[in-house]
């Protein structure tokens, strides 16, 4: 079973850094590559394709012939890497997961002082969303029951998530409330962004901070 | 008998026009079947054996009413979708306002998954699973829905409207906590959650004070009488 974790693993300089973009094989025959990278370099692509199939077929018709080709890899490797077909589905989506809130953090660390750390993190959530729909479907589509770690790995990265938008809030307006609000808060905000993803509509989610925003504050705003 | 002759004969006309035949009710079963069994196994799990063990009928009526057990769970999807909607919608119009509208919705959805856990996480969750001609159901039924939340809107003051996609940002937030406690098999800690999502729902559309005042109108109707709502003993 894949390590349930929402922290990255992945290192932080080198040819297959976060950011890259992933070359979609490596190099036939002698390429010097030394063998850890190689075996890093195929797992970050069986991420990637899995997200890409899921999109493609859905929970329903995927495969690990589909998620294995799409990765140029044999199935023989897709194994050496992954117990199964959910255990793959948990990696790829903790390992968005993991992107999305980083993507977050680094937003709201280098934003403009004056700006509100709540606009940096939701634009930049965002900006994620719309220039990644495969990502964004996978982090808010609800997963089958076969892949119930899948279900576990979303409540990590939702009470993650109602963390952040608790920290981004102005601590002069944040005032006490009852636990669980913010929960529902990003639970309805990952719902939204499915919806337009589901719809064809992921490239708008740029454009809808100021909006979302203003849904996000309402419920602590006098009328 | 043909309805025009027993108007003609002064008669009462039958009422065996709404009464279903034999075939209907075993078609009927089949699709709650369909629905029980992907909630049960998964969509990727059902088989048509699996529906049958559970409604009863045998194949050859099955697969003369279906083309497919993919068939038979969209068309029972969109009838149970259908029904649930209608019915989400009736106990919201029979209650005084739209926050008592939206708190009687919320109970009925609540009454339903906890009655039926199965059917629930069969329309909520595989459905997604499924996606195809279920999926656009699923969708259009939280369209559906998002519009009757929006209806409060009349009684908001011009300027002070909150933005156009409310709507779907509190039907969203409100099924993906009921996957939740679905997906964890925990269906009963649903209850738990009203006054959280009536906090949600007022205070996404009405702002803070309608929050915590549907928050703590939730809360009190739980302690009084939760037992009595369906949330305790299921």
């Amino acid at each position: 079973m894949t390590e349930l974790r929402l922290i990255t693993s992945e290192p932080e300089d080198g040819p297959f850094s976060a950011g890259t973009p992933l070359p979609r094989r490596l190099p036939a025959g002698r390429h010097g590559i030394p063998a850890n990278l190689v075996v890093e370099h195929q797992r970050r692509r069986l991420l990637a394709a899995m997200a890409e199939m899921l999109a493609e077929h859905g929970y329903a018709n995927v495969t690990t012939t589909d998620v294995s080709e799409a990765a140029s890899v044999s199935t023989s490797t897709f194994y050496k890497h992954f117990g199964n077909l959910w255990d793959c589905a948990l990696a790829a989506y903790v390992s968005t997961a993991d992107r999305l809130c980083e993507e977050i953090e680094t937003a709201c660390a280098a934003r403009d002082p004056r700006s509100e750390p709540l606009t940096a993190g939701i634009e930049a959530a965002l900006a994620f969303f719309s220039a990644e729909p495969d990502a964004a479907q996978l982090l808010s589509t609800q997963a089958p029951l076969e892949a119930s770690a899948i279900a576990a790995a979303r409540r990590i990265l939702i009470s993650r998530l109602a963390a952040m938008l608790r920290r981004g809030r102005d601590p002069e307006e944040a005032g006490p409330q009852p636990p669980g609000l913010d929960e529902r808060l990003i639970d309805a905000t990952l719902a939204f962004v499915g919806a337009r993803v589901s719809a064809g509509e992921a490239e708008t989610l740029v454009t809808l901070g100021p909006e979302l925003a203003a849904i996000l504050a309402r419920p602590r705003q006098a009328a | 008998m043909r309805p025009e002759a027993c108007a003609a004969a002064g008669e009462a006309l039958p009422v065996e026009t709404t009464v279903p035949t034999p075939d209907a009710t075993v078609r009927e079963g089949e699709m709650e079947g369909a629905l029980h069994v992907v909630g049960e196994l998964g969509y990727r799990g059902a088989s048509v054996r699996a529906v049958l063990e559970y409604s009863g009928g045998h194949r050859k009526q099955f697969y003369d009413h279906f083309d497919s057990l993919e068939d038979c769970f969209q068309q029972a999807y969109a009838t149970w979708i259908e029904r649930l909607g209608v019915s989400l919608l009736e106990a919201a119009v029979s209650a005084d306002g739209w926050r008592a509208g939206v708190r009687a919705g919320l109970i009925r959805l609540f009454q339903f998954a906890s009655e039926q856990p199965a059917i629930a996480r069969s329309l909520l969750i595989e459905a997604q699973v499924a996606g195809g001609a279920a999926l656009s159901e699923h969708d259009e039924a939280l369209e559906r829905l998002a519009q009757a939340l929006d209806s409060v809107r009349s009684e908001i003051a011009p300027g002070q409207e909150p933005p156009e996609t409310t709507g779907i940002f509190v039907v969203g937030g409100i099924e993906a906590c009921l996957c939740d406690v679905l997906a964890a098999g925990e269906v009963s800690r649903i209850w738990d959650a009203l006054p959280e999502l009536m906090h949600l729902a007022a205070g996404s559309y009405l702002g803070k004070e309608a929050a915590e005042a549907e928050f703590e109108a939730a809360r009190e109707l739980l302690a009084g009488d939760r037992a009595g709502l369906g949330g305790e003993g299921r």
